[in-house]
């Protein structure tokens, strides 16, 4: 066995990484590669962050003092509902499921590509198409009818209405797909002896959000196809007018969004599951707990919409049972919260940058899910209904709990996707300028909506003003942060240090794979251990870590597991040559089986015996002579088989023939 | 896919898979086929959800307000809708049955039952294409465009057509003569946006205090005490307005109070759009309903009682004119085609029967034309993909060793015509 030093390795030997593997823009924008696709994804979504955090800065520009500075009126109202939809729609809902998700998820599973490369290919255009259509509103007046898009005003707005719900509708039909190929995926790629208690909790949060994503956003889609017909043929389902019920977009819309507000959850909560255990080089507490956790999230998250709906006017049955079972969809996400504490507890711990991340979302996540559950006291919430209470609130779990997840994850993989890392002291800087950036500007909103400060008003009474004033600067601060983050992390592309394949310690299967990883992830086929046991993982250099037992398998042990469990192919993660041949054998071998088995008179043609021979020759050149026994006692096998095969058609056409 | 990869292998054709449609990363034919069952069925299921809104619409309208769909569904033709059914379910049958074939390697069958699944769904939106062109010519359509209506004396029955030229016109079938006179009529406020402004100006706004007596039977008798007209009509501001005021502009005169507006508060109104109110010649405008703002809030005390009583129309000519105003009193013109028949006795108890339709009938048809619409859809849908199937299936492309998207194809399709056998009894066959 090689010393850990000699086996630390900075790149891939033999083969290029899925980076360099082609050239050229053409071959990323055609691509199926699920790393390059979730790679395209991410520049987009740190696009849309900017562009949305732009918006989220005039209009907090704006609110600084009472009166109008920039925007009034109409012209505010499409910026904070441009920033809402743009922030929803573009990065929080794909973030960290499409872009991480795609990148990390199947190399966790030790799969070479999710199940559907194609249809994720296809997913990726509809989010780039859903967010050219949002961005096309601009020009043509933009939307200020609330990311929320309540009936009858966006029945009536003279803004593109039309255009933006034709956005939203291609970006549902992305989640949905995203989620239908990531659910296929866990199902049907995971290696043998990875079952499901084997599944590192990201993926775990994965899976949760996928059944999210495919049951909950048929119905936005459907909403805003029923939105965007009633604003163009006026059918009449939601206008007053016309016999119809304004309410019923209401029920229709948070039916889909709140289980959206999961979708952005959990993915976080995945990530937060694996950082909280490699930085505290401990075992996650209560694994189990956490997996039941995320599924029973996925499942209730459908049954409490009317909460956002308490003022509505829906009966007082309806208000409570909605305010029952908000409480009881708060309990899941306790038990995480206190498992990764748990797991703090007597842990190793290291403060990295993700870490950092990490340890702010425990804090900003128990704020943002406490003050839901306030929320969702009935009498407490016909007060904080539409103030800035509701505002902080939400920006605690989607943004201080979800983006900071976000950022975590980014900072946590990018040297394994990059092969690069980022500058370690200035992301320390960044995390604890985000941290005390939101924390600036959202304490202040719970204290002026308990005070009956109202949301989406561009002007206020002069008593608010310190409040606003404290945000806005808490905003600035926060925004600064965000975008030196990533601004580094775009220089490091090309700049940083090159990373080594395991900067953190980390126990899943990711970091065995190369840095940056190859084409179908794996170079030799990875060896599963102990999920978040890191007993035999050492730190040989600061910040290179290496396990002590086996990572990787020589060819022939390869081919003796392939054998056993007859599995291998030529593109089983990281196979040879040898395993490529041995493979192709193997296959011919079952044809010839299979086509035997074939009824006579579906039978396509007949087995050409000729031609069998010769690929036999073509294989064994390509084996290579003597190495490897295992591969020329299959070849044996299948030679034999084959012409006792080829033997048979003559004898069942002998047989007819006597029949 | 990636260049370096086809490097490394360069048969794709029989060399290790069977199929050449097997992708890469999948281990065997088995794999890839198992792995797009589980996606067939996911999406399967988020379709069901795609649909759930408009039944749980449907639901809801029909709990809320039954008669519509009791009187609705008279006009859709159960024939039509039985018609559709048969052939859905035999097209499902023509799938399942190319699956087979593929399966068992029987090109020809394969080729047939995927054209002949083909054929029933160009049947099927066929007809849904005459379905639909029906109700167009009988005005019989969704939300404002909807528009049969009745005459004051309830023993007429007028209904828009399309057929007409110009302007709208109206079809006049008279069973009180026993007589269906098919006649294009001039109108020039037939088609008159309830919403505009004006319509509203007929209203006579009026306070009413009532006692509200309990009697010893608990029998509640209200009296009217007095009755005050509230004349003022209150200021709407526009958005302009509002902006003006709030960056310090002029004020405005101050508003008078009490002073009524139109809102979205229901059931303060009488409903104007009553067929008996019609009857009667009391008829406007529909609307909505009225507020009454008394200085800055408004007051409901228990004994008063807001009344909006509108303007009689005045009395017109000619005694089609129901849905003219006083200020635009509906004209009719020489009738420029016209046809006449003696109704049936099976037509005059059909619409003696049928009677007036109830308010909000739009609704009905609303929600008929979203669940079939979006129905045909995803049937037209279904076309495309079996002709994409049909190309390949010519081309040679299924093997019994690769036959998944038929499969799954075929799965989709009957999802479509489950859907189907949902929406025709609930559509075609209530009482």
């Amino acid at each position: 066995m090689a010393t850990p030093a000699a086996k630390r390795i900075h790149g891939p030997v033999s083969e290029p990484d899925f980076m360099n593997v082609t050239k050229g823009i053409r071959s990323w924008l055609i691509t199926l590669d699920h790393k390059r696709i979730g790679m395209m994804y991410l520049f987009g979504i740190l696009i849309s962050l900017l562009v949305g955090g732009a918006f989220a800065l005039i209009v907090r520009t704006e609110l600084f003092l009472p009166g109008k500075q920039l925007v009034a009126g109409d012209t505010y109202n499409q910026f904070f509902t441009l920033h809402g939809a743009v922030m929803v729609f573009l990065v929080i809902i794909p973030g960290i499921p499409a872009a991480l998700g795609n990148i990390i998820m199947p190399i966790q599973l030790g799969a070479p590509d999710v199940a559907f490369p194609r249809l994720n290919l296809a997913s990726f255009y509809l989010w780039v198409s859903g967010a050219i259509l949002l961005v096309l509103t601009i020009p043509f007046g933009s939307l200020d009818t609330g990311w929320t898009l309540y009936t009858p005003y966006s029945l009536e707005s003279k803004t593109p209405v039309l255009i933006a719900v034709c956005g939203v509708f291609l970006l549902g039909f992305s989640s949905i797909f995203t989620g239908l190929n990531f659910i296929v995926t866990i199902h049907k790629f995971r290696p043998q002896g990875m079952g499901w208690f084997q599944l590192p909790l990201n993926v775990w949060a994965i899976y949760a959000t996928g059944i999210m994503q495919v049951l909950a956003t048929p119905v936005l889609g459907i909403t805003v196809l029923l939105l965007a017909v009633e604003r163009f043929a006026h059918i009449g389902i939601f206008d007053p007018t016309l016999g119809g019920d304004p309410v019923l977009f209401q029920h229709f819309f948070w039916f889909y969004s709140h289980p959206a507000v999961y979708i952005m959850i959990i993915p976080g909560m995945g990530v937060i599951s694996e950082l909280i255990s490699t930085f505290s080089r401990k075992p996650i507490f209560g694994y189990r707990f956490i997996a039941y956790s995320s599924i029973s999230l996925a499942l209730l998250s459908f049954l409490v919409w009317g909460h956002h709906m308490f003022v509505s006017g829906q009966s007082r049955l309806a208000n409570m049972v909605f305010s029952a079972l908000t409480f009881t969809v708060g309990i899941p996400s306790a038990i995480k919260v206190f498992n990764w504490v748990a797991t703090l507890y007597k842990g190793d711990i290291r403060l990295k940058t993700p870490m950092l991340y990490a340890l702010s979302f425990l804090l900003l996540f128990t704020i943002g899910g406490l003050t839901g559950l306030f929320l969702g006291i009935l009498s407490v919430d016909v007060h904080l209904h539409d103030t800035y209470f509701v505002v902080a609130h939400f920006h605690y779990v989607m943004m201080g709990s979800t983006l900071v997840a976000f950022l975590g994850a980014l900072h946590y993989w990018w040297p394994k996707f990059t092969g690069r890392m980022y500058p370690e002291s200035l992301g320390k800087i960044c995390a604890i300028g985000v941290f005390f950036g939101f924390n600036l500007t959202f304490l202040p909103q719970f204290v002026m909506g308990s005070r009956g400060m109202p949301r989406r008003y561009w002007d206020y009474d002069p008593h608010y003003q310190i409040y606003h004033q404290l945000s806005t600067v808490g905003a600035f601060v926060l925004g600064i942060s965000i975008f030196i983050s990533v601004m580094y992390l775009f220089a490091s592309f090309k700049n940083g240090p090159k990373a080594p394949r395991n900067p953190w310690g980390g126990s899943s299967l990711e970091w065995q794979a190369p840095t940056p990883p190859t084409l179908y992830n794996f170079e030799k086929p990875p060896v599963l251990h102990e999920l978040y046991n890191y007993d035999d993982i050492v730190e040989v250099e600061p910040d290179v870590w290496e396990r002590i037992t086996p990572t990787e398998v020589e060819p022939a042990v390869a081919d003796e597991i392939a054998k056993k469990t007859g599995t291998a192919t030529e593109h089983t993660a990281g196979a040879t040559e040898a395993d490529k041949a041995a493979a192709m054998i193997h296959a011919k071998a079952e044809e010839v089986k299979a086509e035997s088995k074939l009824d006579e008179s579906s039978r396509a043609k007949p087995l050409d015996p000729a031609k069998l021979p010769d690929e036999i020759e073509i294989a064994k050149k390509v084996a290579g002579a003597g190495e490897l026994v295992p591969a020329e006692q299959k070849l044996a096998e299948a030679e034999a088989e084959a012409k006792a095969k080829a033997a048979e058609p003559a004898k069942e056409e002998s047989d007819k023939e006597k029949k | 896919m990636s260049t370096a990869h086809d490097a490394h292998h360069d048969d794709h054709g029989h060399g290790h898979h069977g199929s050449r449609f097997i992708q890469h990363h999948y281990d065997d034919a088995q794999h890839q086929f198992d792995a797009g069952k589980l996606g067939i069925w996911i999406f399967l299921a988020q379709e069901v959800l795609f649909f759930s809104a408009l039944f749980v619409a449907y639901i809801l309208y029909r709990v809320h307000h039954g008669e519509l769909y009791s009187y609705a569904h008279k006009y859709l033709d159960v024939k039509y809708g039985a018609i559709n059914t048969a052939i859905l379910i035999f097209s499902s049958l023509t799938a399942a049955w190319a699956v087979r074939c593929a399966q068992r390697n029987e090109r020809a069958g394969l080729i047939l039952c995927l054209a002949t699944t083909i054929a029933c769904a160009f049947g099927f939106l066929g007809i849904k294409y005459i379905e639909y062109s029906h109700k167009y010519h009988e005005q019989l359509l969704f939300g404002r465009y909807f528009d049969p209506c009745v005459s004051p004396g309830g023993n007429e029955f007028i209904t828009k057509s399309n057929d007409c030229p110009g302007s709208k016109g109206s079809v006049h079938w008279d069973f009180g003569a026993g007589k269906a006179t098919e006649g294009c009529y001039e109108s020039s406020t037939i088609d008159q946006d309830p919403q505009t402004e004006g319509v509203q100006a007929d209203c006579q706004v009026f306070e009413t205090k009532v006692r509200i007596a309990r009697g010893a039977d608990g029998k509640e008798t209200v009296t009217e005490t007095s009755r005050k007209p509230i004349a003022e009509r209150c200021h709407e501001w526009s958005l302009e307005e509002a902006e003006a005021e709030a960056e310090g502009g002029k004020q405005e005169a101050p508003e008078k109070f009490p002073c009524w507006k139109p809102s979205y508060q229901p059931a303060v109104c009488p409903d104007l759009t009553d067929a008996t109110a019609r009857a009667k010649g009391t008829a406007a405008r529909p609307q909505v309903g009225i507020l009454v703002e008394y200085g800055d809030h408004e007051e409901r005390g228990e004994d008063i009682v807001i009344k909006a009583e509108c303007k009689p129309a005045p009395k017109v000519t000619k005694e089609l004119d129901i849905l003219g105003t006083p200020e635009h009193p509906m004209q009719l013109g020489k009738p420029t085609i016209v046809k006449s028949h003696e109704l049936t006795t099976h037509e005059r108890h059909e619409l003696e029967a049928m009677g007036p339709p109830p308010d909000h009938t739009n609704m009905f048809f609303t929600i008929y034309f979203a669940m079939t619409g979006l129905h045909g859809i995803h049937v037209f849908a279904g076309i495309l993909v079996f002709m994409w199937l049909l190309i390949r299936a010519l081309k040679g492309h299924f093997t019994p060793d690769y036959f998944g998207p038929i499969d799954y194809a075929a799965l989709y399709w009957h999802i479509v015509d489950l859907i189907w056998i949902f929406l025709f009894p609930l559509l075609y066959l209530i009482h």
